[in-house]
């Protein structure tokens, strides 16, 4: 282990501060670059031919009609392409991935699958040429629920994977005896659970740039949470070198883990400008987002508990289907992650998990915010608050007696660290004034009899880091430069979550300098240090700690370059706000410009330290109380308010923590109440590809957000503490609104979104009754 | 066909020879290349595109840009003073959070210049309506809502202070 010694001063300059975000300004004033804002002389608009048939062998592709259209410069078919299997996702090969796509396959797998590539001298005529292209596909029967997909003589989607369209073999988890359990238990509670199809919708649709030179060397911009994974698979594809194809990103628009994947436009992209010998551009529509894109896996969830009078839980068993859709992207990490979490949060000594993916002939599944996880809490948070109804108990307190935390086995493995989860509960059920909220009158109010008031609790945990389903590393140099300037190189992408930032503070915290003298350089795959990536909430806690490293040996260097100036021993030196103290001896200062500069007979210094960690994993943690309103009359939920407790470790930007924190939280509102990316399961197509039929919450539905920020359980594997929080949000606020509309109406929904007409149905089957 | 059209944008005229059909959004990102204007979904559904038309909020891909010609077009572009200096605004969205992957917030900084241009006290409620054209995915709207509260309040101080002067 490479951590750097404890840093036992309790009073931070810089980390812990909300300092302003510099990297904003570029933002606010419009000047910063994304892909789409590049327009290079020659540049070529890339557009993709999209097929629709949900399943379906091509026969022929007829593109001669295409080529011919004047201002087309190339067309692009599964005849023209490398066929190279490769995994859409583009995990190091240290994580579980399936092999299953071709960058075009003459085999078609859900509406919408690329068929055919055009570039162009403009979007116009790209588009128009697409309608020239003719395909003549043999349709071939298809499936479009993984209930349909498992069936016995189901259609096979792929004839990769262990077969029947799993995507992997299913993930089994057991642990205890899980009959002893529930013959210990005085009751069992069963329940079936299930949720859609939410998308990320960040605002910035998927957009590349591709342009290669004289010396066949491919330079790609492109709006990615992963830039060297997209180098190392481009490179396998292609077969370059990874020094042949360089990788840039500048500002994206958001990601949510969905921009984590290779997409068939970027390879596409890189072959057309090969072909025409011109930098191409392509930038999916909105509807290609959601089409194109990648969304939360929709499941089924069975899952049975066995309870004693106390609250204990003595057995769980669950079995939980992801739908992956046409191929596997995150598939296998989503199945693994979700369902080994099941065997943790609330404490269960007896558990039996059975996880599947699936595929179906729909768009594909993938990464995004609460891998996996979203699902099963969802289940395990609602069927606690129903066990907690049934003992007559408060499902806070509940909750909070069966918490997991110091002493209890992680699902990845390793011992949680404190008792993150408990001091959430404890923290919500105080600040939310909890107790006295829920025993308020009940009766409706006579003028507004349809009004009813509920409330909810939630709660959830999550692994900053992959890892170990991942063998992750972090890298950053730190370079101190001769005027006392330091830069800061790392490959950790900017998906506006104030990364940067955050990294920028620790290694100013460390070193020892002023945070403005810190300026990051990102984003460009030949010159930082290689990055696997931002995802998994890991980093502030993967790339920060490896910050931290890098800073801290920069700061010996420079006390070593002044010792040496100075001729003072360095273990009389002392580094503070871009200042050099001689200890014992006020008055006597070397700026750091001084020291790292020339003076005569001496060079400027170099001064570059590197930091490389390899963490293990830590867990964050949150409980999510929601006060919600619901109509009887129209079935309507709002969400009034909503008290986010999260446990994060170490905090090192505030604000920027409690930004992702209430963007996580509009997500789940979304997830839970109106956002569902609908296909129609007797075809395939999609019903709602757009920003106004699939619906968000907009500024005008959230409700009043009162986030508190816990450093209740700091991590000793994270820099000073601190763990990961960008995906934490999205998973407790789930179950924190189905609770409470139990609350308002005694009616239990286990599906998400929960919809105005399932809460009007539900209540009319209940008058019925 | 083709047509030549005059657009002053942010003060500044630009003749652009531009398509019948081209919007004003792709007429102003990819001829006068100011790309601060972002597309978010090209059909009027996201408020990406926002900019000001002689003072009104518009969804600049659903104007075409002989439609705008000859009036005046205002861009994030255009927000900070000519010596450089940031509008409150823009200083605010940075102070308190309020912009995070950006991609939304030219858009939602010419919304609320024009919402404090009408109404330079909004209640809450009348920041959360001016807003309801323009998603944001990322920040969950609330710093969004205290950036623009926080720079209401600092552009009436100075307005009071210019007053009293
Ligand atoms: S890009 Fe114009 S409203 Fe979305
Ligand atoms: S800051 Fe990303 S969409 Fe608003």
């Amino acid at each position: 282990m490479n951590m750097p010694t404890p840093n036992l001063k309790n009073e931070f300059r810089i980390i812990g501060k909300s300092v302003k975000r510099e990297d904003v300004i570029e933002k606010v004033t419009g000047a910063g670059s994304y892909v789409s804002d590049l327009k290079p002389v020659g540049m070529l608009y890339g557009k993709i031919k999209r097929a629709d048939v949900a399943h379906a062998r091509i026969r022929r592709i007829d593109v001669s009609k295409a080529l011919a259209y004047p201002g087309v410069k190339a067309v692009l078919t599964h005849e023209d392409v490398p066929r190279v299997l490769h995994y859409g996702s583009p995990h190091p090969r240290s994580a579980s991935c399936t092999k299953d796509q071709f960058i075009l396959d003459n085999k078609v797998r859900f509406i919408g699958e690329g068929v055919a590539a055009v570039a162009a001298i403009s979007e116009e005529i790209a588009d128009e040429a697409l309608d020239l292209i003719e395909v003549d596909y043999e349709e071939l029967p298809a499936v479009f629920t993984p209930e349909e997909a498992i069936r016995p003589g189901a259609p096979l989607i792929h004839d990769v994977g262990p077969g029947g369209n799993l995507v992997l073999e299913p993930v089994r988890v057991e642990r205890g005896d899980v009959e002893k359990g529930f013959a210990e238990a005085d009751f069992v509670l069963e329940g079936e659970f299930s949720g859609g199809r939410p998308v990320p919708a960040y605002m910035e649709p998927n957009v590349c740039l591709a342009d290669w030179d004289g010396s066949n060397k491919l330079t790609f911009w492109t709006s990615t949470q992963t830039a060297f994974m997209v180098r190392g698979i481009l490179a396998e594809v292609l077969g370059l070198p990874v020094n042949k194809v360089r990788v840039l990103v500048d500002h994206m628009g958001g990601g949510f883990g969905a921009k984590q994947d290779c997409f068939q436009h970027e390879f596409l992209c890189a072959l057309l400008a090969k072909a025409t010998r011109r930098p191409v551009r392509m930038e999916f529509t909105r509807r290609e987002t959601f089409i194109a894109g990648r969304s939360r896996h929709p499941f089924k969830l069975w899952l049975k508990q066995g309870f004693r009078n106390d609250g204990t839980i003595t057995a769980r068993d669950m079995k939980i289907v992801y739908d992956s859709g046409a191929y596997g992207s995150h598939g296998p990490g989503v199945t693994i992650v979700g369902t080994n979490s099941a065997t943790s949060l609330y404490r269960c000594e007896n558990v039996r998990l059975d996880g599947r993916c699936v595929y179906t002939n729909t768009p594909i599944a993938g990464a995004f915010r609460g891998y996996g996880v979203v699902q099963t809490y969802y289940a395990l948070d609602i069927q606690m608050d129903e066990a907690a109804e049934r003992l007559g108990v408060d499902p806070a307190d509940l909750k909070r007696k069966n918490a997991v935390g110091e002493g209890d086995i992680a699902p990845s493995g390793h011992p949680i660290v404190g008792r993150g989860l408990e001091a959430c509960i404890e923290h919500g059920i105080a600040g939310f004034d909890w107790k006295a909220r829920r025993s308020l009158d009940r009766r409706p109010d006579p003028s507004r009899p349809h009004i009813r008031k509920g409330w909810g609790v939630g709660c959830e945990m999550h692994g900053s880091s992959a890892y170990p389903g991942i063998k992750e590393q972090g890298n950053a140099v730190v370079k101190v430069n001769e005027d006392g300037s330091i830069t800061l190189m790392t490959g950790a992408a900017g998906l506006g979550t104030g990364a940067h930032t955050a990294l920028a503070q620790i290694v100013a915290e460390e070193l020892g300098v002023l945070f403005e003298s810190v300026s990051v350089v990102h984003g460009d795959t030949d010159a930082v240090p290689w990055d696997i990536g931002a995802f998994a909430s890991h980093t502030t806690y993967l790339v920060g700690s490896a910050a931290r490293i890098a800073a801290g040996k920069a700061h010996s260097g420079v006390l070593e370059r002044a010792s040496a100036k100075a001729n003072v021993p360095v273990e009389e030196l002392m580094l503070v706000d871009g200042v050099i103290h001689v200890t014992g001896q006020p008055g006597l200062t070397m700026t750091v410009a001084e020291a790292m500069g020339p003076s005569k007979g001496i060079p400027a210094a170099n001064i570059l330290g590197k930091g490389t960690y390899e963490p293990t994993k830590s867990y964050s943690f949150a409980a999510h109380f929601v006060e919600v309103t619901v109509d009887t009359g129209t079935g309507l939920v709002q969400v009034d308010r909503v008290m986010p407790v999260h446990d994060v470790g170490k905090v090192i930007h505030p604000i920027a923590a409690q930004g992702q924190i209430e963007g996580g939280i509009q997500q789940g509102i979304g997830h839970t109440l109106t956002e569902d990316y609908v296909i129609d399961t007797t075809n395939g197509r999609s019903l709602n590809a757009g920003l106004v039929d699939y619906k968000m919450p907009l500024s005008m539905d959230m409700p009043e957000i009162d986030t508190v920020i816990l450093e209740a359980a700091p991590d000793p594997s994270g820099p000073w503490g601190a763990k990961g929080v960008g995906e934490d949000p999205i998973i407790a606020i789930g179950p924190a609104i189905a609770n409470a509309i139990h609350d308002a109406i005694g009616v239990r929904f286990r599906h998400y979104p929960i919809t105005p007409e399932d809460i009007l149905n539900a209540l009319k089957q209940r008058e019925d009754q | 066909m083709k047509q030549i059209v005059e657009l002053i944008i942010n003060g500044d005229s630009h003749d652009v020879i531009v398509e019948e059909h081209r919007s004003l959004l792709d007429t102003l990102r990819e001829e006068a290349g100011l790309t601060g204007t972002k597309k978010g979904c090209d059909v009027g559904d996201c408020g990406a595109c926002t900019v000001l038309v002689d003072g009104q909020p518009v969804n600049a891909c659903l104007m075409l840009a002989v439609e705008a010609s000859g009036k005046r077009v205002e861009t994030v572009e255009g927000l900070q003073s000519a010596s450089g200096a940031l509008h409150p605004l823009q200083d605010a969205f940075m102070r308190h959070g309020a912009s995070q992957c950006g991609f939304c917030t030219p858009g939602i900084l010419m919304m609320a210049r024009q919402l404090l241009e009408e109404n330079p006290d909004p209640t809450d409620e009348e920041i959360r309506f001016g807003l309801s054209g323009n998603i944001c995915r990322c920040t969950g709207y609330t710093k969004i809502f205290d950036a623009i509260r926080s720079a209401a309040q600092e552009m009436r101080t100075t307005r009071e202070t210019e007053v009293t002067l």
